[in-house]
């Protein structure tokens, strides 16, 4: 299962007047998880939104083996599933609507929901451990609740490529843990993961690591590789240190001697 | 002996003479002084704030901003001395040459100014009173509601003008308003009036100067003084008292007929509507010195078209 | 679950319109008074009986009726409003569109207004373009005078914002563009002043004049807003997760929301034709139905179109009840109302805005 998911050609894009990837290429497998990290304002989100056809760039995104551009609205969506970092949500909807909203793509337009949407935003709503309280309005709910109930509406899509900015945002240990689980079933059946992260040892536990350093990438491959290691305690100014702990791999940061 | 007491009697006569002249110079010198004082008295006026305007003469340059207040003053028969006017004056045809210096609620100060007007009469509910006497300028404030009203003020400005005959000019308009309620026949005493002054509806309640010219026509007000001078009324009102004629201006007609429920009203039915001009209205809404062209205006549409008229 | 109170709420504010249509049709100038006994009594005396019936079916029962389909377009609008700029503070006043849709009212009566006109001619004198007229001529006239205006003040204000994302940024853009195109509107009335005494009243708010003609006009907008409403209603889910996710998930944002803001500028642009400017409806209705119930676009298009309907519909009965025979302007009462409800919830510390 070699083939890729997700290819990006000679990138370039702007926010606003301020160019933010200067001309990067990118090749994600399918059926892996692939975390991207990298110092504040490398450009993580913005590769992101690109990689999710969000934002205008020059240069070519390929999904699935045909060039972005070239699929609808509606097919992308169905294909793609992207949870952004700070989203904003009505605090009137409530948890059992908002996770529904993640069939968007997959409903008719003026259809109910199915079956098929339920049992997903069922599934959806287990993994992340909101079942329970389907019925509560998301205003009444915590930073880490909501966080977890619109994973579950990036979940509830079912597409074959996620795409996640900062999952974690407001997720307590248990929790992170539970993400964890949730992303290696995922993999199982073949979705491709992509998520950008901050928490480096939870990023060391993917397949495949994308290092990005101010709008470029400085270095790619897989997360138990010591170059990858070496390389991610470079682009970090040599501040952390990646030990092996407990069958885990763990950035701890490296205090002045 | 007896050509001494003739000489003395001569003399007494001389002196006598001599003393009746000089008591009549004295006299005419102090008649002359007095009649001098009194032509040289200020004149003083309660305005209607209450203000005790005093002027050393009578005003020879006035701007006058309150249409109602420029028509007295020409009747007063002074209407050359008016230096400037609102740009609601419209009557008499001259007054229109005169340089307008805004309306009565937002005057230009500044141009009130350049004139360099001796009085500005204005109406009490005007704001610029005093910002215009910070500037120095006098002000009069008079605003004629009622009948009663246009009497006073054509009094008080007869008083500032020094118009000897204002009282006289009074009667005439009082008379010949009463002379316009006469020429109506017997017969329409009982005629019920709606005068509608604006679409909204608002009517004119008896209270108001329409509402006073009304009824002394002798005619009746479907609303009631209770109410107001002008009352927004629901509607329905109109509708339920079915008024037996209808006085409306000529802006608010159009589509009067047309209104939810209003074609069934026997006014609307027999086409017993008087429909003003615009200049009409200004006759009738003004409280001014017109206050019999005004009376003579409604009686002729009550002759016409009120139950009981022979057309 | 939420569904079921949904339908609850629903059904409620049914119940409550028809009960109020009752109220509605007993208040009228001379306070509260029922006319069922002139009507129904077989031995009334048939003047008697056909007053009554005229005032009941020419005068009171389309103004209540119409009071109620205006409060439900402002409510529609409001909700539609709130959901398009994802702002709890938005409504068809503070968005410009009222002013856009009374500047259009406005241009539409100095153009063809008085008797002078060549419209006048053309439909026979009486039949009056003025804001009160009440053929369909007229009125289908005004109505889409106004819809031209609210569509520009709306796009206005979406041009200054440049989008929609900075909260503040909108708001002062609504602000400006009604401010500015109100003056707009007190200027074209300067220069006509023919048609500046009949817009003065109107622009208060008043169903006085509201007949069947405006009535059925506005139910008929109503209905088709509605529909078209509930046909987006999905988008505006979509987009209260934010315009990226929104994206994300396939909704074809740019064509969508210029059917929104069409349908918003319809529902907007009927009702101020009809009755004028009656503020907070809008802002209200979605914000009250939102503190009882929780639920997708969907349901509270519906549920704030019938919550807008029964508040305008009591602010009107209680405008001509007050002080009967005398009326207060509508707009006066919702406001002093509307006003009152706002200072109570930010009192009570909801935060309204984002």
């Amino acid at each position: 299962m070699d083939s890729t998911a997700l290819k990006a050609s000679n990138i370039r894009a702007r926010l606003g007047n301020t160019e933010i990837l200067h001309d990067l290429s990118l090749d994600l497998p399918a059926g892996r998880w692939t975390s991207i990290v990298g110092p504040n304002g490398a450009g993580k989100s913005t590769l992101l939104k690109v990689l999710a056809g969000l934002l205008t760039h020059h240069g070519e995104v390929t999904l699935l083996g045909q060039p972005l551009r070239s699929y609808t609205a509606r097919a992308r969506a169905q294909r793609l599933s992207w949870l952004g970092q700070n989203e904003t949500a009505a605090d009137d909807l409530t948890v059992w609507d908002v996770a529904m909203l993640g069939r968007l793509p997959h409903q008719a337009w003026l259809a109910g929901p199915s079956d098929l949407d339920r049992a997903a935003v069922e599934t959806a709503l287990k993994s992340t451990q909101a079942w329970d309280w389907r019925a509560r309005s998301l205003g009444q709910l915590s930073g880490g609740e909501r966080q977890r109930v619109l994973l579950a509406r990036a979940l509830a899509v079912q597409a074959q490529v996620l795409l996640m900015d900062e999952p974690l945002a407001n997720l307590d240990p248990p929790h992170q843990a539970d993400w964890l689980g949730v992303v290696r079933c995922l993999q199982e059946v073949g979705v491709t993961v992509v998520s950008v992260l901050h928490e480096i040892s939870m990023a060391l536990h993917a397949d495949e690591m994308v290092i990005m350093a101010q709008g470029r990438i400085t270095h790619q491959g897989a997360c138990v590789d010591l170059t990858t290691h070496r390389a991610l305690e470079q682009v970090f100014d040599h501040r952390i240190s990646i030990h092996p702990l407990a069958n885990q791999w763990v950035a701890l940061p490296s205090l002045p001697a | 002996m007896r050509w001494a007491g003739f000489v003395a009697m001569k003399v007494w006569q001389a002196l006598v003479r001599i003393r009746l002249s000089v008591s009549t110079c004295m006299a005419a010198l102090m008649v002359g002084w007095l009649a001098g004082t009194a032509l040289a008295a200020p004149i003083q006026v309660t305005d209607d704030r209450g203000v005790v305007v005093t002027l050393a003469q009578p005003p020879q340059r006035i701007v006058s901003l309150l249409p109602s207040l420029t028509e007295t003053v020409c009747d007063l028969g002074h209407c050359v001395r008016l230096v400037g006017v609102d740009r609601y004056s419209t009557y008499p045809a001259s007054v229109t040459q005169l340089p307008q210096v805004g309306g009565g609620l937002d005057p230009n100060i500044e141009a009130i100014v350049a004139l360099k007007p001796d009085l500005v009469l204005m109406a009490t509910s005007s704001r610029s009173a005093q910002r215009l006497e910070s500037l120095g300028v006098k002000i009069m404030a008079l605003e004629p509601r009622s009948h009663a009203d246009v009497q006073r003020v054509l009094l008080k400005l007869g008083q500032v003008l020094v118009v000897p005959n204002a009282q006289f000019i009074w009667r005439n308009i009082d008379l010949a308003t009463t002379a316009a309620a006469q020429s109506l026949p017997k017969g329409l005493g009982a005629t019920r009036v709606y005068f509608e002054v604006n679409s909204g509806p608002y009517g004119a309640g008896e209270s108001s100067f329409i509402g006073e010219t009304l009824t002394r026509l002798g005619v009746k007000n479907i609303l009631p003084a209770s109410l107001g001078p002008f009352p927004k009324v629901n509607p329905e009102f109109v509708v339920r008292a079915n008024p037996d004629l209808i006085m409306v201006g000529q802006r608010s007609a159009d589509g009067m007929a047309q209104r939810p429920g209003w074609s069934g009203m026997r006014a609307i039915r027999e086409q017993r509507v008087c429909v003003f001009t615009t200049a009409e209205s200004d006759v009738l809404v003004r409280p001014g010195p017109r206050m019999a062209e005004g009376a003579r205006l409604m009686a002729r549409c009550l002759a016409s078209k009120a139950r009981g008229a022979t057309p | 679950m939420n569904l079921r109170q949904a339908s609850v709420l629903g059904w409620v504010l049914l119940g409550l319109a028809l009960l109020w249509v009752g109220l509605g049709v007993s208040v009228g100038s001379a306070g509260f008074e029922n006319l069922l006994r002139p009507l129904l009594d077989p031995q009334a005396a048939p003047e008697q009986r056909a007053m009554a019936q005229q005032i009941f079916f020419d005068i009171r029962l389309p103004r209540t009726l119409g009071a109620w389909a205006a409060g439900a377009l402002l409510g529609l609008a409001g909700a539609l409003a709130q959901g398009l700029f994802r702002n709890p503070l938005a409504d068809p006043f503070l968005l410009g569109s009222a002013s856009g849709a009374s500047l259009g009212v406005a241009l539409m009566l100095a153009v063809m207004g008085g008797p002078g006109s060549v419209l006048a001619s053309m439909m026979g004198s009486g039949a009056g373009f003025t804001v009160f007229g009440t053929g369909w001529l007229v009125r289908l006239g005004l109505t889409g005078a106004a819809f031209a205006g609210a569509v520009l003040a709306v796009l206005l204000t979406l041009m200054l914002s440049s989008g929609v994302q900075h909260t503040v940024r909108l708001l002062l853009a609504g602000v400006v563009v009604g401010v500015v195109l109100g003056a707009l509107s007190h200027l074209v009335l300067l220069w006509s002043p023919e048609s500046l005494q009949a817009m003065q009243v109107f622009m208060l708010g008043s169903t006085a004049f509201v007949g069947w003609t405006a009535c059925w006009l506005m139910l008929g907008v109503w209905g088709l807003a509605l529909v078209s409403g509930g046909l987006l209603a999905r988008l505006l889910d979509g987009l209260s997760l934010g315009e990226a996710t929104a994206r994300s998930l396939g909704l074809p944002l740019a064509p969508m929301r210029l059917a929104l803001i069409a349908v918003l500028a319809l529902a907007t642009g009927a009702a101020v034709a009809q009755t004028g400017l009656i503020a907070f409806v809008g802002l209200a209705a979605p914000h009250v139905v939102r503190s009882l119930v929780k639920t997708t676009h969907i349901r509270l298009l519906l549920l704030s179109s019938l919550m807008g309907g029964v508040l305008l519909m009591a602010a009107d009965t209680l405008a001509r009840w007050l002080i009967a025979p005398q009326e207060l302007p509508v707009g006066v009462l919702t406001a002093v109302l509307g006003g009152g409800y706002l200072l109570w919830r930010m009192q009570r510390g909801r935060q309204l805005g984002g």
